[in-house]
């Protein structure tokens, strides 16, 4: 479903992602773990689009991004690190444009827009304008916005800031739900317990290289340590790198 | 860049002062009169300028700007954070009014013969006016944010905004300048003069300000140092007027700005529909933009004052043709019509270019940081990019119609320049509009919290120039035939091979032009987005 052949992605001197090759199946969440500045956020914005790769392929369902970037993002939903949103729209409306831009069915845009303003717990502040949300609440419309179109592959930059912890469950479960529906995860997090809970294999990129990936079986294997937690595999990871 | 434009306007405010006052200094009697009336002119709308945007920028560095709740978490003094934010306002507000004022003063020196002194008591007099102004704002934005319930303190702008348009609409009615180019009227020029005396008040800061110039202009040096001392003394008092009144309400009125954001108006519906139906005709994505782009523009209060103030100048301006005494003139009148007919389509075109520098220029800038979900989106930059101008080109076209039409029938101009004013207006509103979407694509600020501050950056400045440059070769394409092809009509003779040849090739260049100004900018834009 994912496919990112040696990609890399300079700024200037500066090598961001460096040589870059993963895949990623149908079903699969693949979390994606590094320390500040290793390359994640980068990744993560040449996958959705935003930002263009120096070199490589990024191929999305079968389909390259370079040539086809209209189509890979009607099929792609992108939670960023950072809620930035329409301040000036409510919730409702937010959810009206995401839905207008993917051109989803407009029979059911009510409905599901709905839907996952009840599901996010975002109901009762629906018509507030988004300048009034917390933190926390706009990573949750954030979320629910990615999920309007009902994407293929949902990419997403540490989703777990700022919500609470009935939300970071309920962020899980949906995680979980969407995979068993074959939907395709890319998610990248700085919470281990959260990528080890719930991610099936975990990438660790270090200085913009993926210095190991797998399993946590494979992760240990690769560390060479037993059994150990994936805080104690990932440190030792990006220290050997 | 900035230095050399800034350069241009400061020499040509100067030029054009100091041939006004040449001129007023060669009309007997009357000449001193209108040189110090003008200088009250200047002074009071100095001022108006000053207490306006010392109002604006007020409320942005004492309420609503990103760092304070920062600022206060610090251990430092409330009164100490008003302090340094009144000053950085009071500044941000004055400059260019200090730095403009310069042109004016140095043409009535040299008119005057004034020495050294008077350009010393007039750089002091400038500072002082501006910082009475400044102190006047901030406890009129102080009492706003302390009377006003918390949430809706932008509410403060909107009144500010109709109250100054008000105020604009009235002073330059109270001028009346037609008056000065009615010959029958001008026996009565005194009795006009004497209606602007009620702008003069001894109790008025402007006045003193005036007196303090005027005094020194002639050299009377008791007269200048007492109302100098007046205004320096009207300043201090109102900087320790400010101290008293925000160490009771700066912190109060800072705390109730916290609160969330309501919305001002419930939405607008008709029998059970929303007014973005009207939009239905769209397709669903350019929908999308459009409704969004509506209600982030109108639910932004900040936008509002500038918007009843283009509203007011577009009435001031059709206003003005209104009252032309065309028929008074000794010039042949279809002439001159034709002439201001002409004249007319420039001074439309460029209210047009600050209209878009204002509101179209910006128009990508406003994305913000939300401009992921744009690139994240289905859209191409460049269908994105199209989507914009036509949601300025469509109400902008209606408005240059509108404004080119109704000021055409109020000169009541010939068949022939009502039509070529309207179709040179088709031409150049999508050249400007594009020159602006696109110039604001290549010349993007999405950090921007300011949609005024991004008019002002260098993009805003290249569009201005490039708008101008476009306006004057469309005008001056058109109108070299034009005066051939019109004196040929009025003095019954045909139109020779090489006038008609001449008249194509103009026209012809002036749509080419507007065709290149329409694509190329777009182009411009995409292609730095899409690297973006």
């Amino acid at each position: 479903m994912i496919d990112l052949i040696n990609l890399t992605k300079d700024f200037g001197t500066t090598v961001a992602v460096n040589n870059l090759t993963l895949h990623v199946s149908p079903g699969e969440i693949y979390g994606f773990i590094g320390p500040n500045g290793a390359g994640k956020t980068t990744t993560i914005r040449m996958m959705a689009g935003i930002v263009e790769p120096s070199s490589g392929k990024i191929i999305i369902d079968g389909m390259d991004i370079k040539e086809n970037p209209v189509a890979v993002k009607k099929i792609i939903g992108v939670v960023p690190d950072r809620p930035f949103l329409y301040e000036k729209l409510t919730g409702a409306e937010f959810l009206k444009f995401i839905a207008d831009i993917y051109e989803v069915d407009a029979q059911s845009v009510r409905q599901r827009s709905d839907d996952l303003l009840r599901q996010f717990a975002l109901w009762d502040w629906a018509n507030e304008i988004i300048e009034a949300y917390s933190h926390g609440m706009k990573q949750r419309l954030i979320i629910a916005a990615a999920l309007m179109h009902d994407p293929k592959i949902l990419v997403v930059d540490e989703p777990m800031v700022g919500l609470d912890p009935s939300a970071v469950r309920m962020v899980k479960d949906i995680f979980k739900d969407l995979a068993a529906k074959n939907v395709a995860i890319f998610v990248s997090t700085h919470t281990l317990s959260i990528a080890e809970d719930l991610c099936d294999r975990i990438g660790v990129i270090h200085k913009g290289n993926l210095v190991a990936q797998g399993t946590m079986d494979e992760l240990n294997s690769a560390a060479q340590t037993q059994k150990a937690k994936l805080e104690e595999v990932f440190l030792t990871l990006v220290h050997e790198a | 860049m900035f230095s050399a434009i800034g350069l241009i306007f400061w020499i040509g405010a100067f030029a054009i002062f100091f041939r006004v006052l040449n001129y007023f200094n060669s009309v007997e009697d009357f000449g001193d009169i209108l040189a110090m009336k003008l200088l009250s002119m200047m002074v009071i709308t100095f001022f108006a300028l000053l207490l306006f945007s010392n109002i604006i920028n007020g409320f942005s560095h004492l309420y609503l700007s990103r760092d304070l709740p920062l600022l206060h978490s610090l251990p430092v003094s409330s009164g100490d954070i008003f302090l340094s934010r009144w000053i950085s306002s009071a500044f941000d507000s004055s400059w260019m009014v200090i730095l403009f004022s310069m042109p004016v003063f140095l043409s009535y020196g040299i008119i005057y013969s004034a020495g050294a002194g008077f350009y010393l008591i007039a750089v002091c007099a400038i500072i002082i006016l501006c910082a009475m102004a400044a102190g006047i704002s901030s406890i009129l934005v102080m009492l706003g944010a302390a009377i006003l319930p918390a949430g809706k303190i932008r509410v403060f702008f909107v009144v500010m905004g109709v109250a100054l348009a008000i105020l604009l609409v009235l002073f330059l009615r109270m001028i009346r300048p037609e008056q000065l180019v009615n010959p029958e009227t001008f026996a009565s020029v005194v009795k006009y003069l004497n209606t602007m005396q009620a702008l003069d008040s001894p109790f008025l800061p402007t006045t003193w300000i005036t007196d303090t110039i005027s005094f020194a202009l002639k050299g009377r040096w008791k007269s200048t140092l007492f109302n100098l001392s007046l205004s320096a003394s009207f300043a201090f008092t109102l900087f320790f007027i400010n101290e008293s009144v925000a160490g009771v309400l700066y912190f109060r009125g800072f705390s109730r700005a916290q609160t969330t954001a309501k919305r001002l108006f419930a939405p607008l519906t008709f029998r059970g529909r929303n007014w973005d139906s009207l939009l239905n005709f769209l397709n669903r994505p350019a929908k999308a933009f459009a409704v969004k782009e509506l209600r982030s523009f109108f639910r932004d209060s900040t936008q509002w004052p500038q918007l009843f103030l283009i509203c007011a100048l577009i009435v001031i301006y059709l206003y003005n043709f209104s009252v032309l005494p065309l028929d008074k003139s000794p010039i042949k009148t279809i002439y001159l019509q034709n002439v201001f007919s002409f004249l007319n389509m420039g001074l439309a075109a460029f209210v047009l270019s600050a209209i878009a520098a204002r509101f179209v220029f910006p128009a990508v800038s406003m994305e913000s940081e939300a401009f992921w979900i744009i690139l994240a989106a289905p859209v191409s930059i460049k269908t994105f990019l199209w989507i914009k101008f036509f949601l300025y080109y469509i109400p902008l076209l209606i408005i240059s119609e509108i404004l080119i039409i109704v000021s055409n029938i109020l000169l009541d101009v010939t068949f022939f320049i009502m039509v070529l004013s309207i179709i040179t207006m088709f031409c150049l509103v999508p050249a400007v509009i594009a020159l602006a979407v696109g110039l604001g694509a290549r010349y993007p600020d999405f950090k921007s919290e300011n949609p005024a501050l991004v008019a002002t950056s260098f993009g805003g400045l290249l569009f201005m120039l490039c708008a101008f440059g476009l306006i004057a070769a469309v005008i001056i394409l058109e109108a070299g035939p034009l005066y051939y092809a019109f004196m040929t009509h009025v003095l019954g003779r045909n139109l020779s091979f090489t006038q008609i040849f001449w008249l194509i090739i103009s026209f012809s260049t002036a749509f080419i032009i507007c065709a290149f100004a329409i694509f190329f900018p777009m182009r411009l834009g995409e292609k730095y987005l899409k690297k973006f």
